[in-house]
């Protein structure tokens, strides 16, 4: 095997897919990339068994099709020093050995035997399904949702994100239990209903991978696996197998109180008010009485508190509501709008929180927060 | 400071009658144990935590008061509300002790003249009793206090602190009970001036860590400071019963009914739990524990079951149970966080309506069927039928 590549590109490409390699693999073949060369095409894949990432370069000047795994570490380290320059691949499959010659020195490595690189999961050809989403779609719809799995060992479901498919929009759901999001595209659409579980790796995978992608994503799925294909990347993972808690059913439907207020104006508040909050639990109380919204936290065991007026839009009984400010924040991190609405029942059931107007005419954002029991 | 005989300086305040005669605080049945009991009493060989019975049968007409924690714990506030208000720093030890820091008190006021202040103004404005011993740290300062009893001041200066403890006994010394005493004693060890003399490597090896605080202790060294308050590091309560039992449907009853007490003085304190403790003691005195460590709660629904499971696991023995109890320990400050999937409004409703009814007509106002039912088992064994 032999080829030149540019280093910058090189690097960029190995910086994405390392992403997948986790620092406690099980099988040591894994801390390497694997390299393969096909005619012009070198695919680099990277996996830690479960997800599995590929990424392809497209070279000018290459010549004996092979493969081998090339130790990760070593070669992001060195890539990460060059200035943007050639460099010359020169691989010996049968000693295992990589020289890499740059303009002014030579570095070599010894590899491993590319076929011992686990082979990544097959979809079932008769039984997977298939779709296209627009990458934008794609990527809003992970990044609304990412931050509200869970990290619940007891509840694997939990710890992803759920991809509804039906014939007329697409649905991402995450939840903890005790925040939840669901993000509904009007513009993407499958041909028959079903749905998956996708893990939280490979969703912040994509996460990272997909704002480099202005076309169209093809995503295969079956039971057991999932396949993501990209211009330049494929990243094939194993989904979260179970069922997902029916969540429509906690989603309160009759919510008489609708509070609405400037979303940065209560973001900056809360930051403000939640440092004089107790550490352990992160309670603020959220007080309506007409059109007034009163932020207040304490922590008795070092006596400081802190409270806040803030001017809202307010249609509903005077009411007062404990949230964990730690979520509150985030949640308000992830929408965008000008101004939100808070849609409340009692202080005991969760409180919707809503974008006003929508971001986009096509999607329907809405994120849940349970609140915290608190004596009022 | 230390309060004389406190509960039943205070029985004494609410019934004048109790004055000068020998009084016995402490539970009724067969097996109650002194709590507290008066210097009169004393007299007959009664001391505290001696079986009710046997404390009467040493002093057959002592007077025996049931005891109202209540009332005592509002003396108690009285009393640290007076030294909170003059002193710079306190620590307040237990219901009746109080350690005092009064160091550079000394430039102003004369440490032993302003100590003494102190004592008679709780004296005239509670009316109890109470002793004091003053010295350079917490240790002499508490033998000190021992030896001032009943309602007197001892003052031990930093040179003649060696000259005080020497020939005091060694049971004298805070930290040594009944079996390091009787470990002591049979060396041959009676006064602090033995002790003393022991090389402390020694002591380290007879008791461990232990020894050699015990060692320091008796040198008149203790560098602990007086801590102004003290996280309450866990919360619990037992039950010791009149006849053991292995009647496990009224075991399972009675943990029930002990869970569904104390998580509620967690929510009362707004705390949660991450770490549940079931203890049992067999009737040969026998005693096991078992933990689980949780996810931060307070809800006693979330916890009955955890304490029913780690009996279930506890209980492996085929013998009468003497003592049954549970214990919530790494707690922190805090309210529950709702979890979607589990928590309905109506539950979270009920448990807000039935504190509320609890906060205003007592703990026992409201409760789970099973833990309202009497307070014994039907026969000690189960009947098989």
């Amino acid at each position: 095997m032999k080829f030149v590549v540019s280093s910058t590109e090189l690097l960029s490409h190995l910086q994405s897919v390392s992403r997948v390699i986790s620092s406690k693999n099980t099988l040591p073949i894994l801390d390497n990339f694997l390299f393969s060369l096909s005619g012009t095409e070198l695919e680099i894949t990277a996996s830690d068994l479960e997800t599995t990432l590929i990424t392809k370069i497209k070279l000018e000047n290459a010549s004996d099709d092979g493969k081998i795994a090339v130790p990760a570490k070593i070669l992001g380290d060195t890539l990460k020093e060059f200035p943007e320059q050639p460099l010359t691949f020169e691989i010996n499959t049968s000693s295992m050995s990589v020289v890499i010659s740059s303009e002014n020195g030579q570095f070599t490595v010894v590899g491993q035997n590319g076929d011992e690189f686990p082979q990544m999961a097959k979809l079932k050809e008769d039984d997977k399904t298939e779709l296209t989403i627009d990458s934008e779609l794609l990527l809003s719809g992970i990044t609304k949702a990412l931050f509200a799995t869970a990290d619940d060992e007891l509840r694997p479901v939990m710890n992803g994100i759920l991809l509804e498919i039906s014939e007329d929009n697409l649905t991402f759901v995450a939840s903890d239990a005790h925040k939840l999001v669901r993000y509904k595209r009007m513009d993407g659409k499958g041909e028959s209903s079903s749905s998956f579980i996708l893990p939280k790796k490979p969703a912040s995978l994509l996460k990272n991978i997909l704002p480099k992608e202005d076309n169209v994503v093809k995503v295969e799925f079956d039971n057991k696996n999932a396949s993501f294909t990209l211009t330049d990347y494929t990243l094939v993972c194993r989904l979260v197998e179970g069922n997902y808690p029916s969540y429509n059913s906690v989603i309160p439907t009759k919510n008489p109180n609708k509070l609405t207020i400037g979303r940065q104006e209560l973001y900056n508040s809360l930051k403000r008010v939640s440092v004089f909050s107790n550490q352990a639990s992160n309670l603020v109380k959220l007080k309506i009485k007409g059109n007034q919204l009163t932020v207040s936290a304490q922590d008795i065991d070092f006596s400081i508190s802190a409270y806040e007026r803030l001017n809202c839009q307010y249609d509903g009984d005077d009411m007062e509501i404990g949230f964990k400010s730690t979520f509150m924040i985030e949640i308000l991190a992830n929408l965008h709008t000008e101004d939100i609405v808070i849609e409340l029942s009692d202080p005991t059931r969760a409180g919707l929180i809503l974008p006003t107007p929508s971001e986009n005419k096509n999607e329907d954002v809405l994120m849940l927060l349970m609140p915290m029991m608190i004596n009022v | 400071m230390d309060l004389d005989t406190f509960f039943v300086s205070v029985e004494r305040l609410i019934n004048s009658k109790l004055a000068g005669k020998p009084v016995i605080i402490g539970g009724t049945s067969d097996r109650g144990v002194v709590a507290s009991c008066s210097y009169e009493a004393r007299s007959y060989g009664v001391h505290s935590a001696m079986p009710m019975r046997m404390a009467l049968n040493l002093c057959n007409d002592a007077i025996v008061v049931r005891g109202d924690m209540e009332q005592y714990s509002r003396y108690s506030h009285m009393v640290t509300d007076i030294i909170a208000e003059s002193a710079p720093v306190y620590e307040k030890a237990s219901i009746d002790e109080h350690y005092i820091d009064i160091t550079g008190m000394d430039r102003f006021f004369g440490s032993h003249k302003w100590a003494h202040e102190l004592r008679e103004r709780i004296i005239h404005e509670t009316g109890l009793p109470i002793s004091f011993g003053l010295s350079v740290n917490k240790t002499v300062s508490k033998i000190a206090t021992g030896e001032a009893k009943p309602n007197g001041e001892k003052y031990v200066e930093a040179g003649l602190i060696q000259d005080f403890l020497s020939p005091l006994s060694i049971r004298k010394i805070p930290m040594i009970g009944k079996q390091t005493f009787h470990l002591l004693r049979s060396m041959g060890i009676v006064t602090i001036d033995t002790l003393r003399q022991i090389p402390p490597e020694m002591m380290e090896k007879l008791l461990g860590k232990n020894g050699s605080v015990i060692w320091k202790r008796a040198n008149g060294i203790d560098h602990s400071l007086v801590t102004p308050y003290s996280e309450r590091k866990s919360i619990s309560t037992e039950h010791t019963f009149d006849k053991d039992t292995a009647d496990i449907a009224y075991l399972k009853e009675l943990l029930v009914g002990m869970v569904e007490k104390i998580s509620y003085e967690l929510r009362k304190k707004q705390k949660l739990t991450s770490c549940i403790t079931v203890k049992i003691r067999y009737s040969n005195f026998d005693t096991h524990n078992l933990q689980k460590r949780i996810q931060y709660t307070s809800l006693d629904h979330v916890l009955i079951p955890i304490a029913k499971e780690l009996f279930d696991r506890l209980y492996s023995r085929r013998m009468l149970i003497r003592l049954i109890g549970v214990k919530f320990s790494h707690l922190v400050q805090g309210v529950q966080q709702l979890n979607m999937f589990e928590d309905t409004s109506e539950m979270i409703n009920l448990y807000l309506t039935m504190d509320k009814l609890r906060n205003r007509y007592g703990k026992d106002a409201v409760g789970r069927a099973v833990s309202h039912r009497p307070l014994k088992p039907a026969l000690p064994y189960p009947t098989i039928s």
